[in-house]
């Protein structure tokens, strides 16, 4: 065996040991931008410029200010998802909720949502009222609780091209605030994000 | 035949960074606006962020429901000729950057968002841009424009 060969082999199996190296597990800053990225995949990094860019707009609009000086009451509607992915839109209305009940502009109702209630406890805790176990001064009336002003709803749309090796998704977030009073939209916002890759020509 | 050569090169060279677009800008010289600006002395970049962007102004208004909305206006610079040739070179066209927003009471204590993530932004050569955004909720008086490259999105 001559020296070039045992080299060839040599950098070949150095090679091959170094490709077969992973990475360890590893914790990374959330707000950061060392997260995945996949063209067809809506990623966190995503869900967070949608919500970041989404409240910015919805502060910046002041709907949510009322002429009497009342806090707002905002339901979550439903998010319809129209993306080829299964996603949990919560992860767009849970920031965003968040946001406005930060804002102290408005408060969000957990009793009613789009898919039932958020949280079921405001109505069981009236089921209470025949129940011997609890003090019936403790259990909460009924109609004490407060009825949604707006609702918050929209629509997750992704469109895919492929031409190639260059593969492309538009995702658009669209998001609408609804005085239920009139069914009339006071707030609309489309956030879009676009994702791009070229598959390289060996490999995938 | 070495000449000819290496005059094909710097022609496939000049032609190929002749490709590359500026923006170009016209807009009315008599402004109607009335902008309160914020004082830009502690605008704070390194060296290879001055080469490429210039911050032109920063406005700043209180809306009548007590939320400071901030504006941040900045332009690429790098419009010249050896400045695109080096900004093909380099990947910086589009020039790619993440900004995010700091927001501060007037205790001067960081005011936690329900997001405060890094957002991505690409400026062409010769553009101006806006940073804008609004204040999470009325307690916040102050705020930090934080700005990075964004290598992720580099052509190159």
């Amino acid at each position: 065996m001559n020296n070039t060969t045992y080299f060839f082999i040599l950098a070949l199996s150095m090679l091959m040991l170094n490709s077969g190296c992973g990475t360890p597990a590893r914790r990374i800053d959330p707000s950061s931008n060392q997260g995945l990225i996949t063209v067809d995949d809506i990623n966190f990094k995503d869900w967070q410029i949608a919500a970041e860019k989404g409240i910015n707009s919805l502060l910046a609009s002041s709907v949510l200010d009322r002429p009497n000086g009342r806090k707002t009451i905002i339901m979550i509607s439903t998010i319809k998802n129209s993306t080829m992915q299964h996603i949990n839109t919560r992860i767009l209305t849970d920031k965003i909720r968040q946001a406005i009940l930060h804002s102290g502009k408005a408060l969000t109702t957990t009793a009613l949502s789009g898919n039932g209630a958020d949280d079921t406890a405001s109505r069981e805790v009236r089921k209470l009222e025949d129940d011997d176990l609890f003090n019936q001064e403790t259990v909460q009336d009924h109609e004490t609780a407060i009825a949604p002003d707006m609702s918050l709803s929209g629509e997750i749309v992704q469109q895919k091209t492929v031409s190639g090796r260059n593969s492309e998704s538009y995702f658009v977030f669209h998001m609408a605030l609804t005085d239920l009073k009139t069914g009339l939209a006071l707030w609309e916002e489309n956030i879009e994000i676009v994702k791009q890759e070229k598959k390289p020509v060996l490999g995938w | 035949m070495k000449n000819l050569l290496l005059i094909t090169a710097l022609t496939s060279l000049i032609c190929f960074t002749g490709c590359q677009s500026t923006v170009n800008t016209v807009e009315n010289k008599n402004k109607t606006m009335k902008v309160e600006e914020v004082d830009t002395s502690r605008i704070s970049t390194d060296s290879f962020l001055r080469r490429r962007l210039q911050f032109t102004r920063v406005n700043k208004v209180e809306k009548a429901d007590g939320l400071l909305m901030v504006q941040v206006s900045a332009k690429n610079t790098r419009s010249g000729f050896f400045d695109q040739l080096s900004t093909w070179f380099m990947g910086d066209y589009p020039y790619q950057i993440e900004y995010r927003f700091s927001w501060f009471n007037k205790d001067g204590m960081e005011v936690q968002t329900a997001t405060n993530t890094w957002i991505p932004k690409s400026i062409i050569p010769g553009d101006t841009v806006h940073f804008k955004a609004v204040a999470p909720n009325p307690s916040c008086k102050d705020f930090q424009l934080s700005i990075k490259e964004n290598v992720n999105a580099r052509s190159r």
